[in-house]
């Protein structure tokens, strides 16, 4: 190349990237319902649940998915059918539970419940399977830990009480009974919405063996939440000085960040994977360790189709655009989590914790 | 065969040259040659002639496992947690099903069972979490309302069904329902044991896109036959229905060793063991066949296998492939009302003895 031809590779480049608007604004709801397509439903019991994350494009036909499972303790189904090369192209719907390995019953509720609505992979004769990938982890927030866990009933109930709208955060579905750096962790969401259209979100349960705060209680990604997004619930006071001692439940099997960041862009799965991998630098960004061997960190990206990729631009560009949104949106969806957690008997919320942090204190369980 | 009985003598001349490769079937010729290692199969019928079950294979003392998964179209469970990196070192069984992705359901029965009987790795005072990687075959609509398929009652009862001795071939368990290249598919098995003492079993259920067969009925891994373990094709074809269409594939299976593996080495043994897929089934590994092959070592052989693993990656793929030939052999044709499905024996009679 001529070193004309490398300025002209440049300055595209350099004016692409200028081009491209990085403006960003929480979506109405700061959830990845806001991402159209994008149901959220819960159901809880007993310090335990599940998530569902429906996903469809806008004739309600399943949508490109892809994954980043880089935790050392997973527990998934349907993951080998997330590979480019393997013949489904879509998914239904995310499923992230509690019960370590044992929640993996709660997809086959998923399954059973879209079946039942006719959404799936056709396979002939009207018939369909439901793709629906599905994450757990262990339940360390449990009073008593293993005393229950999701079963096929979880997901069933979890995916009929799926809707779009405002997302329920904390001690619910998969975050009903996490913990997180000694206090409690819980499901967060949240969204952002960039001035090209791209809307990105994504919905955590955060249950780590790493903690999302420094020892004085500092969010480490707190220069990634919006202007104004935490005004109703942290007090922005310094915690210098502060002074805690947690009481740390480590050990194997004993956690894992699953997440699903979602976008209303036109993906195709090898797409969907990179910006999978994109997004899990959210996890490293909220939390220190994070992947370790304890934990079953594992981030599914869907892109339910409503913008193409061709409309925004150079597609390489555009992804690498979704990816750093997802990655951001994540990060802040664990901070939701955090603030979100309800204190139990057996372990306090970030919020009880740090009583200077926070503005007014979660209802105790 | 008798070409293939001419081979296989020269190879014996061969084998009994070079000590160490030595091969012969284990005394049950079935995975259940490898030292802790059972077997547990659940079948459920229809009257309109459709099948469908589970078969579980059990490691109680918990085994080291890998997975190579190269077919297009898979339905699979816990195959993240087999990877090198990740932390669990041990699987305590393996759940095959048919049902397609509705069938990976059958793994929480097993876990139930296992819980049950104590078995898993313990993550509390009281309180364990049985492993329990899962693969699932297409079979769903065949003679059979498209919602006949194994849920985790089928994977409860093939798992209490679990034991050593000998296994049911043909149509059984996640083989019930299985088709091959327009014949009817099913479940087989086979076992390897070498000189050096190392025992390599496999168990398969057959469910390929891809023919076992040419169209006078010899089959493609024929050439790998241990003894007179099958039967004598004769010259005389018949000519082959259509292939079924493109997801009603998967053909998924099992090896096993009595040695000491590493999750890397199993991992290892597994993707060796999968060109026993590609000699025994033409083609293989399509856009629409989920095939995937766990390895499991339950280390009831000591030694260091570093260097064993290339001799136990070959004896898996022909124990593999061997197996698939034995599922072909054992299935029995369906003849209910509308639902025909033709075995290798019906097509052939001459090539089977019973």
């Amino acid at each position: 190349m001529t070193s004309r031809g490398v300025c002209t590779a440049i300055c595209a480049v350099v004016t692409g990237m200028a081009t491209l608007s990085w403006a960003q604004v929480p979506g109405p709801n700061n959830a990845i319902t806001d991402v159209p397509g994008i149901k959220v439903g819960h159901f809880t019991a007993n310090q335990t649940g599940t998530t569902v994350v429906l996903a469809g494009d806008s004739n309600g036909q399943g949508v490109a998915g892809g994954i980043t499972q880089r935790g050392g303790s997973p527990g998934t189904r349907e993951t080998d059918l997330l590979k480019p090369e393997n013949m489904v192209q879509i998914v239904n719907a995310i499923t992230l539970s509690g019960g370590g390995a044992y929640g993996l019953a709660a997809a086959s509720g998923v399954m059973r419940c879209l079946e039942g609505q006719g959404i799936g992979f056709p396979v002939g004769g009207g018939n369909v399977v439901p793709i629906v990938p599905a994450a757990v982890s262990f339940d360390a927030g449990q009073c008593r830990v293993g005393a229950s866990r999701p079963d096929l009933s979880f997901g069933l109930q979890a995916c009929q009480n799926a809707a779009t709208g405002p997302v329920q955060q904390g001690n619910v579905g998969a975050g009903a009974g996490a913990v997180s750096g000694g206090v409690r962790g819980g499901i967060g969401t949240a969204s952002v919405v960039l001035d090209n259209g791209i809307i990105v979100g994504a919905i955590v349960a955060l249950n780590s063996q790493g903690s999302a705060f420094t020892p004085e209680g500092d969010l480490y990604a707190s220069a990634l939440a919006l202007p104004n997004e935490f005004d109703s619930v942290l007090s922005g006071k310094t915690l210098k000085g502060t002074k805690v001692n947690l009481v740390r439940t480590d050990g194997i099997l004993r956690s894992g960040t699953n997440a699903v960041v979602a976008t209303n862009v036109q993906l195709t799965k090898a797409q969907a994977i990179k910006i999978a991998e994109m997004a899990d630098d959210g996890l490293a960004r909220a939390l220190t360790p994070t992947h370790s061997p304890y934990d079953s960190d594992t981030v599914f990206a869907v892109g339910t189709g409503r913008i193409t990729m061709q409309s925004l631009g150079d597609p390489t560009l555009v992804q690498h655009q979704i990816g750093s949104a997802a990655a951001n949106v994540l990060a802040r969806a664990v901070m939701h989590a955090l603030v979100s957690g309800e204190s139990t008997a057996c372990h306090p919320s970030y919020c009880d914790t740090y009583t200077k942090a926070c503005l007014k204190k979660p209802k105790q369980k | 065969m008798k070409t293939t009985f001419a081979c296989a003598a020269v190879l014996w001349a061969l084998v009994v040259a070079a000590p160490s490769w030595a091969q012969a079937p284990g005394p049950l010729n079935a995975i259940t040659d490898v030292p802790g290692i059972e077997v547990g199969q659940y079948t459920e019928s229809v009257a309109t002639g459709g099948m469908t079950g589970t078969t579980v294979i059990v490691s109680r003392g918990g085994a080291t496992g890998g997975v190579s998964q190269r077919g297009g179209a898979p339905g699979t469970r816990e195959t993240d947690m087999l990877k090198p990196e990740k932390v669990v070192e041990k699987v305590h069984a393996v759940s095959l099903s048919g049902g397609s992705a509705y069938g990976l359901a059958a793994a929480d029965g097993v876990m139930q069972c296992l819980d049950a009987q104590g078995l898993g790795t313990p993550v509390a005072p009281g309180q364990r979490i049985p492993f329990v990687p899962a693969a699932i075959l297409f079979d769903p609509g065949r003679c059979a309302p498209f919602t006949f398929r194994p849920d985790a009652s089928f994977g409860l009862r093939a798992c209490q069904a679990a034991a050593g001795g000998p296994v049911q071939q043909g149509n059984v368990g996640a083989g019930a329902g299985a088709r091959s290249g327009g014949a009817k598919g099913g479940l087989g098995t086979a076992s390897t044991v070498l000189a050096n003492g190392i025992i390599v079993g496999a168990i398969v259920a057959v469910n390929s896109g891809g023919s076992t067969f040419d169209a006078a009925g010899n089959f493609f891994a024929g050439f790998l036959e241990l003894g007179d373990e099958f039967d004598q094709p004769a010259p005389g074809a018949l000519p082959l229905e259509a292939p079924p269409t493109l997801l009603q594939n998967t053909t998924i299976a099992v090896v096993a060793t009595n040695a000491t593996l590493t999750k890397a080495q199993a991992t290892k043994i597994a993707q060796m063991a999968d060109d026993g897929f590609a000699r025994a089934i033409r083609p293989s590994h399509g856009v629409g066949d989920g095939d995937t092959i766990f390895a499991l070592g339950t280390g009831r052989d000591p030694r260091d296998a570093t260097n064993l693993v290339s001799q136990i990656g070959a004896a898996a793929a022909d124990a593999l492939s061997r197996a698939v030939v034995h599922a072909i052999l054992a299935a029995r044709s369906i003849h209910v009302g509308t639902c025909n499905v033709t075995s290798y024996c019906e097509r052939f009679p001459a090539h089977c003895s019973n």
